[in-house]
């Protein structure tokens, strides 16, 4: 059953399209990754989903329902949650404030009592709890990143979406990171994320979508997408003797 | 409608956008370069019109030759002013750089008010302060002419510095990438330093033509302040060539309300308010 | 090692408001303050309890400019909540024969009125662009009012309005300075009552989970819109409150001064003292605004009556060397201190309340 339809969904600045027409469903229970070079359009895809920006075409079906016009508070109520690229905390908080405006606000009718509850769920989970008083600029940024997944928790969402979480990470800490998302994932909530680090993609993605210049080039398992002669193409451009995404992320693209 | 009324109120506008262009590119600077919110911006400018009065009273110094002097004065208070407080308020919330820098004026207002009290100054008694011409039943003064040349001119200047020159190329860097930039820490200090006090002088020197204009009070600082601000957003912050726009827009407009509205001239602050609110307003909303 | 694990999720079932009781202390004291001036300065406590009252007013002013800057925004209107305020009072008590009271909830809700409009148009707009945005409202109303017919609103002249009090006064009992004080001694109760209400007003916000909210919103809003907050209610709930407080402000001034003018009514003055006190005393708080403002009343009135001339060259050397060695205000100070006496303990926030989280460790 898929929980998020995608249809023919655009976003223009001005005169480049930086979505175009771009359809997908997302199963209840999977994880999707979507990768895609540099300005593809990834980041922007997951801001129009979470209502960030509003699209200049297409539509969104979440659950059932017509999201494209709600508010970013709105869908998130609904339960989509979000964690961001680039880490932003609210930094005059502490880690168990940043976390508790999540339980507070992601759900309607949520008592304090109950937001304590979730936020220190959410804090145990992603491993925060023992730095729960520290101040949240103060963090490391594999604790931000945490961070980042526990607040999208504690919203209590149906689907997550994660842009680029291991970036930036070393790859023992991308290791606890990708398990973090895969327990996330068995507790029933449906994953997106985009990635650029391949062997991560490989590990986590029941299935990938490969983005450029906006629009879907590619749609399968990771071993599909990655063998698909216009997937290197994008990545490479053409000419190139580097012949896979893994490859062309080795060689520093 | 008089048409010559409607080209009266053109006319006027257009020389009355110089002096808003040059006050309004100033803070522009303070803004885009250092990034801080300057709120004594304006009383740079009244002390350029009552340094220019001291001359002319003193030693009976022609307001165009003050310029050269009122410049460099004011360019030696600005920078003295950034070395003393604004260099150790950049990284700070913009509530506290707001707080500062009305401080600073706080002190300004005041001993200049100490110094010439509180009555309008003027200086009046130049030759060219009456000449005027008549060209199809539009009237033209001399002084605001030869102050919107004027102002055109170092407006030009400016520009010129900023697109064509070593430290121009290093103002522009600086405002566009401030953690970059501060690889060379010290010469970011300096290039701000230089960009403060260039900022006062800017304002200084609109400050000796309004001295010969109108008859201005220690206190006329602070509305030109409110004022070039509202240009400076209208054109969008760090955007330094609109402001020859945003100046011209607002200036065109009270002008032609002035001229052409029956007591208008009452309206003339409500006018230029009620443009900059709808912009920001309408601007807001395109977005996104 | 372990971490204390004592329910935390729980509040412990008897906190004790230490905030609730410090307003209530502080609200006797307010009552019996005109009567202590009386008995201790004699002849000069007129001259003292208008330095207190000018005191309460600023204080009224900075604590709701903080509320409203809590979600972030830099308001440069409350001039125009304040001369809505008054205005309205003048108007109804021109305009109606009912009770001059009565002016002073209609200057609140007329108020709220003007600051929902222009909070709702505002919502999109940030940091200075929104702070130039309230300021030309605040311009562009003061042109409205003065436009406005002179049989409602009295043009450029303005309306002259009665007191709200008058004292009867039996000729031959009282000395003048008797008569002048009786007549402040009420509008300073009155005042003390409005700076209560907006204490109570803040306390609360702080203390309920409206205070995360302010904060998310204020340090970022899309983050804390897509944590489900709601940026744009929160907001205008922030206006409606903050508002109403200063039009009540506005609608008493009035009747003490006596007059409504555009250009003193509509005065920058109001706008920006709103501003500086709260940075002065120190930020998003209740205490930061009202220390602020009882030492700014009392440094201008030390100044004044030391230097007279100038004595404001004096004021803006107090800002600046206030923003350059204590940035975080007054209450930064006093926290820095409390924080060092007590070696290395957690900051010490007397507003905070959630989360209840925090360990005994």
């Amino acid at each position: 059953m898929s929980i998020l339809t995608v249809r023919g969904l655009g976003k223009r600045f001005g005169g480049l399209a930086a979505v175009d027409d771009l359809s997908f469903d997302v199963s209840q229970g999977e994880i999707l990754a979507i990768i895609g070079p540099n300005g593809a359009g990834k980041t922007t895809t997951l801001n129009l989903i979470s209502g960030l920006l509003s699209p200049t075409a297409g539509s969104l079906g979440f659950k059932g329902k017509e999201i494209g016009r709600l508010t970013p508070e709105q869908r998130c109520r609904l339960g989509l949650g979000r964690a961001f690229q680039v880490v932003q905390p609210f930094p005059e908080m502490t880690v168990a404030e940043n976390v508790l405006v999540g339980a507070l606000f992601g759900k309607a009718g949520v008592s304090d009592a109950q937001a304590r509850r979730l936020s220190r769920a959410a804090l145990e989970r992603t491993g925060l709890l023992r730095v729960r008083d520290t101040a949240a600029e103060d963090l490391t940024l594999l604790q931000e990143k945490r961070l980042e997944i526990a607040r999208a928790l504690a919203t209590q969402p149906d689907v997550l979406l994660l842009d680029e979480v291991m970036a930036g990470l070393r790859p023992n800490e991308a290791r606890q990171a990708v398990e973090l998302v895969r327990s996330v994932r068995d507790s029933g909530i449906t994953i997106i994320f985009i990635e650029h680090v391949m062997p991560v993609v490989r590990d986590l993605a029941d299935r990938v979508i490969v983005m450029d210049h906006g629009q879907k080039i590619a749609e399968g398992s990771y071993r599909e997408v990655t063998g698909d002669p216009q997937v290197v193409e994008a990545y490479l451009g053409p000419d190139d003797e580097i012949d896979s995404p893994e490859d062309a992320r080795n060689a520093g693209v | 409608m008089d048409l010559s009324l409607l080209l009266q109120g053109i006319v006027s506008g257009v020389l009355a956008s110089g002096l808003y262009a040059l006050v309004s590119v100033g803070l522009a600077l303070a803004i885009g370069v250092i990034g801080i919110i300057n709120f004594a911006h304006g009383e740079f400018f009244m002390i350029g019109a009552f340094l220019a009065y001291q001359l002319f009273v003193s030693f009976g110094a022609d307001p165009v030759l003050s310029l050269f002097f009122v410049a460099p004065g004011l360019f030696l208070i600005g920078a003295v002013i950034y070395r003393s407080s604004i260099q150790y308020v950049l990284k700070a919330p913009e509530l506290n750089q707001m707080l500062l820098t009305f401080g600073i004026g706080i002190i300004l207002q005041n001993l200049a008010l100490v110094i010439w009290g509180g009555d309008p100054v003027s200086i009046s008694n130049v030759p060219y302060r009456s000449v005027g011409w008549q060209i199809a039943g539009v009237s033209v003064g001399a002084v605001p002419l030869f102050s919107f040349l004027i102002s055109l001119v170092i407006v030009g200047g400016l520009y010129y510095v900023l697109l064509r020159t070593r430290l121009g190329r290093a103002m522009r860097a600086v405002a566009q990438n401030r953690t970059g930039a501060s690889l060379v820490g010290l010469e970011v200090n300096r290039i701000y330093l230089i960009a403060f006090a260039l900022s006062a002088a800017l304002a200084g020197l609109g400050g000796v033509m309004i001295a010969v204009i109108q008859s201005p009070t220690p206190t006329v600082g602070f509305a030109f302040t409110l004022k070039a601000f509202a240009i400076v957003v209208l054109a969008g912050l760090g955007n330094i060539r609109g402001i020859v726009w945003a100046s011209l827009a607002v200036a065109l407009s009270e002008s032609l309300v002035a001229t052409l509205v029956p007591d208008g001239d009452v309206l003339r602050n409500a006018v230029f308010f009620a443009i900059i609110f709808i912009v920001l307003i309408a601007r807001s909303r395109r977005v996104a | 090692m372990t971490s204390n694990r004592r329910s935390t999720e729980r509040r412990p079932a008897l906190q004790v408001p230490f905030d609730l009781i410090a307003v209530a202390a502080a609200a006797t004291l307010l009552y019996f303050v005109p009567e202590l001036l009386k008995l201790v300065f004699d002849k000069a406590s007129v001259s003292y309890l208008s330095l207190v009252t000018n005191a309460l007013t600023l204080a009224i002013l900075a604590l709701s400019w903080d509320i409203l800057a809590r979600t972030g925004q830099l308001s440069l209107a409350h001039a125009a909540f304040f001369g809505a305020g008054a205005y309205a009072t003048a108007i109804l008590g021109k305009l109606t024969g009912w009770p001059l009271w009565l002016g002073i909830p209609f200057g609140g809700v007329v108020a709220v009125v003007l600051a929902l409009l222009l909070g709702s148009v505002t919502l999109r707009l940030r940091g200075i662009y929104f702070a130039i945005a309230t300021l030309a409202f605040t311009e562009v109303l003061r042109a409205v009012v003065q436009q406005l017919p002179t049989a409602i609103a009295g043009g450029s002249a303005g309306i002259n309005i009665s007191p709200l009090f008058r004292p009867t006064f039996v000729p031959g009992e009282m000395d003048r300075w008797e008569i002048a004080f009786t007549r402040n001694e009420h509008y300073f109760l009155v005042y003390a009552g409005i700076l209560l209400f907006t204490i109570l007003i803040s306390i609360y916000l702080q203390r309920s989970r409206l205070r995360s909210a302010f904060t998310a919103i204020r340090t970022n809003e899309e983050v804390a819109a897509v944590m489900g907050v709601y940026p744009a209610g929160h907001k205008l709930l922030a206006f409606a409150l903050s508002s109403l407080v200063v039009g009540f402000l506005g609608a008493v001034q009035a009747h003490r001064i006596g007059s409504v003018s555009p250009d003193s009514t509509f005065g920058i003055g109001t706008t920006v003292f709103a501003l500086v006190t709260p940075i002065f005393g120190g930020l998003y708080t209740t205490l930061g605004p009202i220390i602020g403002a009882g030492v700014l009343a009392g440094v201008e009135e030390t100044l004044k009556r030391t230097f007279q001339e100038g004595y404001l060259i004096g004021y803006g050397l107090v800002l600046v060397l206030s923003i350059l060695f204590m940035p975080r205000g007054i209450l930064g100070v006093i926290n820095g201190l409390v924080k060092r006496l007590r070696g290395e303990g957690p900051p010490a926030d007397p507003d905070h309340e959630l989360p209840g989280e925090r360990d005994s460790e």
